[in-house]
């Protein structure tokens, strides 16, 4: 959307800002900041793993396992919340840490392509998240749910904590990704990795780290919404992967790498929220949703990178 | 020197397959009872032209994750048109097949123009239409997982030659099929020869826009096939007609020796992919193995596939 | 046949071709020459039909022509061979000859691999190539696989009537004498009826096969002259020649190194491209290697920065030996390296000069791990200020600048990071002559602040007029070593005896 140049980064606010109006002139009970407070606390799981997938695209990869990362990590964390409380969370994030830096080698050292090496480690991470649950979903007791998880899933001042959180991991996102010599080099390895090598940066080291961030985002969605729906499941994250890579393309990160960034991704998660909402006041089927997701997923897409095709398009 | 290892690094695969018969066979003789080894064809037979259908589109380079879409689509379109269990089918028999396949062709065509014209690389084109073709496949069954109660079409499952049912002979002819255009067409040189180096096929003179879109077009036909298949067998459509199906072609074709970057493989590699995978699969039943734990086996297997398959390569920058 | 008249191409500011005229009879070998950047490859691909040129005729056999792509050339009877091969490694001979031109072959739907074989087999008959062509290209040698290349050119004559033009793009460029021998004898063969455009580096080559010969510089063509005229040097001299002032160069700013020695290469090799090389580079010293295309001197500079593996020798960097080290080793031991592809290795065109400054900082300039961003502010403008980089500010994309001030955004990069070893590749590559005046100032700067430098020029008056010392390569071999500080100035002809 770079023709548009410095008014390009607002077109999706104003999308966004058009898109609330038109729903609210439907029911203006939607317009209330209430309703809008929790249409955003509702999407928070999604928007924490777009966070973790924005990272991933704006250094031109793609990770195809995180909805997977997400599902055990929830696992895990159901599974150790009985025994050891508050230990599970940081068990869980491991856990997603860990399956996302094997993304990570197995894309930057042994050189699969991303989306290749991340279909792949997404498949162990099925099984391994199968194996874990015995495949059914795990309870979290409404006790230690309490005890362990009221800071993602309570409210304060009024406001649900997955907002809190999700701003809280907005702003750590936003500094990393715009006052560190990790950001700048995350950028610099998205749009011009042969400069990035010449100018000293570890590039792999890069990918690795980027992909295990990934994977910390993505298991900590895992955590909240083992929260939300007090229990840990094998397909609690399934229909998350393809609305959380629409939400970081919408936003205006290119596939291309090196544009874009996780504000960016605030607004693109906003709106497929948004519009997953005026599609199910309307009455729209979960799964014919897709059919919207994927289209506005091809269009942001087309719109994005149509402009400046890097040599050939495979 | 290089040929004779490229050589045996295109045997691997099929040493893989043997090893893997004999190491099963030994542990639980039944594996190699007739009534198994029909087990492995029949279930071979929907696996086997799915990747086929990928095949094409991973021998140009490019990569095509839409095949649960596809064949969702093409399993609805099919149950709209025979008899089926909730009432709603335009019955006209056998011959809502060719019409299913047609969708099928069309569904995968419109991929093609998208990753074509609209310039989207084809994995994000393919799994962004994928959904849509899920969603569509929703709508038109209703949400519902519709019974198919047409018998010509189930005879595709149920009617056994030779003790093998019917839907192994159509396999067997769709892998002649893709044989033959791989082998003897142009369009299908053509698809070798973009793997090849694209731009120089572009400077000789071929239309790769075009070669494109064909081959999106032939892989649709085939995802079509494997619908049919898929939903003779289990009697019924869905939109989750084709789960897990993705998974199972994309390895197989890798695990088969076809190469991601393209140019490198084809069909017959693919055989000994399908087959690798559904062997793996059946004595991973046959042992009392959990069936979950295939997609974590074919993940490692993907991984050392493509790595076996990508030696020499140069230091080109990977995405 | 073919007679090019007055061709101009302009891209933006870049002028490529400055009306050149070229005239190729039938039975005539015409050599072309010029350095990389001359405008040979532009004007290869106007006759190809990619290009359309703004001024200027395409005439063959007497008629004005306007070639619309690679096809159409084709179909008027312009072939090409092209530098990198065109084949396609994965398919057989006979598809590669005839792709694209497959219809004839093909019978209800199927190709008639029978038919298209043997009129395969007619085709490699011709250029005297036994091969079966049902043989997948991959397995064939360079040599044949060129050959193969011709054999395809040459399917031509039967698709077109009238005369042809081939066009050979540095074939020989990877081949072994006697295999240059048969090709040689194949392009004789193929003088009866065709003319050709012999391009090549090779000096000694061009004359041998050649009966004129073009020598192009600067997008025109400075000089047209017969076989018996020619000799590499004269050819040499033509191509990089220069009227050079007195003070482009700022001899008079050249200080005499110190005694350290900052980088020392003990007979390092890496196969295929450069074997047994041997120097030191002193502090405050500028050392230049010089060479032909190809000669080897870019890997070796390359391999001092880590980007190319060194399989013998060492390589000791102010008494630390950085054999094989790793760009971010490099880097943080105080080299800089500014890349022949400026757009591709030495800047990122996507991010802002300040941006690309901090690149290779790591972590300094920051506290508590975050950017100092007041402290960032205050040394870019420094140096945009010092280089006299010309920029809006320092958050202005370096797509948006010129290349010359992309070349001293590459240069400030290392600047800052109290680099104390340069290797300089190419660093006034396609630089305005301002532009390059203040790249020899800051070169000159660099060293009376102690740092060396390893050089690659872009000419030889370049070399000469920057260098204490130049190591002269061919064929990857260290063949001579000049001082350049001695009493008797070397000239480029000193250097071009011992290159070509």
């Amino acid at each position: 959307m770079k023709q548009f140049g410095k008014l390009g980064g607002l077109i999706p606010w104003i999308a966004l800002v058009v898109l609330i109006l038109i729903v609210g002139s439907f029911d203006t009970t939607f317009l209330k900041p209430a309703t809008l407070i929790g249409l955003f606390a509702d999407s928070a799981t999604l928007f924490l793993m777009a966070i973790g997938m924005t990272a991933v695209i704006y250094i031109g990869s793609i990770d195809l396992s995180l909805q997977s990362i997400a599902a055990i990590s929830s696992i895990v964390l159901a599974l150790l919340i009985p025994d050891y409380g508050m230990l599970a969370i940081p068990a869980a994030l491991l856990a997603g840490v860990l399956f996302g830096g094997l993304s990570g080698v197995v894309h930057a050292v042994l050189r699969l392509p991303s989306f290749i090496a991340t279909l792949a480690v997404g498949g162990v991470v099925t099984t391994a998240a199968l194996y874990l649950s015995d495949q059914r979903s795990i309870q979290i007791d409404a006790q230690p749910r309490l005890d362990t998880l009221s800071w993602a899933i309570g409210t304060m001042f009024g406001v649900p904590n997955e907002v809190w959180v999700s701003l809280v991991v907005l702003a750590v996102a936003l500094v990393i990704e715009q006052a560190t010599p990790f950001g700048k080099a995350m950028k610099a390895v998205g749009c011009g990795e042969a400069a990035a090598r010449v100018a000293g940066i570890d590039v792999r080291k890069i990918k690795i780290v980027v992909f295990m961030i990934a994977g910390l985002f993505a298991a900590l969605s895992g955590v909240v919404l083992a929260g939300r729906l007090s229990s840990g499941s094998p397909i609690i994250a399934n229909e998350f992967l393809l609305p959380a890579i629409a939400a970081v393309v919408l936003g205006g990160t290119s596939l291309t790498g090196g544009t874009g960034g996780v504000l960016r991704t605030l607004v693109g998660t906003l709106l497929i929220a948004v519009v997953r909402t005026g599609m199910t006041f309307v009455g729209v089927n979960v799964l014919a949703q897709q059919i919207v997701f994927g289209v506005i997923l091809v269009a942001a897409v087309a719109l994005s990178t149509g402009r400046a095709p890097k040599g050939v398009m495979k | 020197m290089k040929s004779m290892k490229s050589r045996w690094a295109s045997a691997i695969p099929l040493f893989v397959l043997i090893g893997l018969c004999v190491a099963i066979a030994v542990l639980d003789p039944k594996f190699l009872s007739l009534g198994n080894i029909g087990r492995i064809a029949a279930a071979a037979s929907a696996p086997l032209v799915l990747a086929l259908g990928a095949t094409f589109i991973i021998l140009m380079g490019s990569i095509d994750l839409s095949v649960e879409g596809a064949m969702a689509f093409a399993g609805a379109v099919l149950a709209a048109f025979v008899a089926n269990a909730s009432g709603t089918g335009f019955d006209i028999g056998l011959a809502a097949i060719p019409i299913a396949l047609l969708a099928a062709a069309a569904f995968g065509c419109f991929i093609g123009m998208v990753h074509v014209y609209l310039k989207v690389p084809s994995f994000m084109a393919s799994l962004g239409m994928g959904f849509v073709g899920i969603g569509i496949a929703t709508v038109l069954l209703g949400g519902e997982r519709v019974g198919i109660l047409d018998q010509n079409v189930r005879a595709l499952a149920l009617t056994r030659v030779l003790g093998l049912p019917l839907s192994v002979y159509v396999s067997l002819f769709m892998l002649a099929v893709a044989w033959f255009i791989q082998d003897h067409t142009r369009i299908g040189r053509h698809i070798m020869a973009l793997g090849g180096g694209e731009d120089l096929a572009a400077a000789s003179g071929i239309n790769v826009r075009r070669v494109r879109l064909l081959a999106f077009t032939i892989a649709g036909m085939f995802f079509g096939v494997g619908a049919v298949l898929t939903s003779a067998r289990l009697g019924a459509s869905s939109a989750l007609l084709g789960s897990g199906q993705l998974f199972t072609a994309i390895s197989a074709v890798v695990v088969g020796g076809t190469a991601l970057t393209g140019g490198k493989g084809g069909v017959l590699q693919t055989v000994i992919g399908v087959l690798i995978v559904i062997v793996l699969n059946n004595g991973m039943i046959i042992l009392g193995l959990p069936s979950f734990v295939q997609q974590g086996v074919l993940g490692l297997a993907i991984i050392l596939a493509v790595l076996l398959n990508s030696s020499g390569r140069s230091l080109a920058i990977v995405k | 046949m073919l007679d090019l008249k007055e061709i101009t191409k302009t891209f933006g500011r870049v002028r490529a071709l400055k009306g050149v005229s070229i005239t190729v009879d039938v039975g005539e070998v015409v050599g072309l020459v010029g350095e990389n950047g001359a405008g040979k490859s532009t004007l290869m691909k106007v006759l190809n039909g990619i290009h359309q040129p703004d001024s200027g005729t395409v005439e063959i056999n007497g008629k004005t022509e306007t070639l619309r792509g690679p096809r159409d050339a084709a179909a008027k009877g312009i072939g090409m061979v092209f530098q990198e091969q065109s084949l396609i490694a994965n398919i057989s001979v006979a598809e590669n000859i005839f792709i694209g031109n497959e219809a004839q072959f093909v019978r209800f739907g199927r190709i008639d691999w029978k038919a298209m074989g043997e009129a395969a087999k007619r085709q490699l008959d011709k250029v005297g190539l036994d091969v079966d062509p049902r043989t997948i290209t991959s397995e064939l040698s360079f040599m044949q696989r060129q050959m193969v290349e011709l054999a395809k050119v040459l399917t031509l004559e039967e698709a077109v009537d009238g005369n042809l033009c081939i066009l050979l793009d540095e074939p020989t460029s990877v081949l072994e004498q006697a295999e240059i021998d048969i090709l040689f004898g194949v392009i004789r063969k193929l003088r009866e009826r065709a003319g050709i455009i012999f391009i090549s580096h090779r000096l000694d080559e061009v004359i041998e096969i050649s009966d004129t010969i073009y020598v192009m510089k600067d997008g025109a063509v400075v000089e047209r002259m017969m076989k018996a005229d020619a000799t590499p040097e004269r050819i040499h001299h033509l191509m990089v020649g220069r009227e050079a002032t007195g003070s482009y160069y700022k001899q008079d700013e050249r200080r005499p190194p110190a005694e350290a020695i900052a980088l020392s290469v003990q007979n390092v090799s890496r196969a295929l491209q450069f074997s047994e090389i041997s120097f030191d580079v002193h502090d405050g010293e500028v050392l230049a290697l010089v060479g032909t295309e190809g000669a080897g001197s870019e890997p070796l500079i390359r391999s001092f920065f880590g980007l190319e593996r060194t399989h013998l020798g060492k390589i000791v960097y102010r008494g630390e030996d950085i054999t094989n080290t790793s760009p971010g080793r490099a880097v943080a031991a105080g080299i800089g390296y500014v890349p022949r592809e400026r757009k591709i290795e030495g800047i990122v065109e996507e991010m802002s000069v300040q941006e690309n400054i901090c690149l290779p900082l790591g972590g300094r300039l920051t506290r508590f791990g975050l950017f100092d961003f007041p402290a960032i502010a205050r040394k870019t403008a420094g140096l945009i200020a010092k280089l006299r980089i010309k920029t809006p500010d320092g958050s202005t994309l370096c797509a948006n600048l010129s290349g010359g001030n992309q070349q001293k955004v590459v240069l400030s990069k290392w600047y800052r990071t109290d680099a104390r070893l340069f290797l300089l590749d190419h660093p006034t590559r396609g630089l305005d002559v301002g532009a390059k005046e203040d790249v020899y100032a800051l070169i000159r700067e660099m060293c009376a602040a102690g740092a060396a430098v390893v050089l690659i020029a872009d000419t030889l008056e370049e070399a000469l007029g920057l260098a204490h010392t130049v190591i002269v390569l061919k064929d990857g071999r260290q063949t001579a070593r000049f001082d350049n500080t001695g009493p008797t100035p070397v000239t480029p002809l000193d250097l071009i005896a011992h290159m070509v």
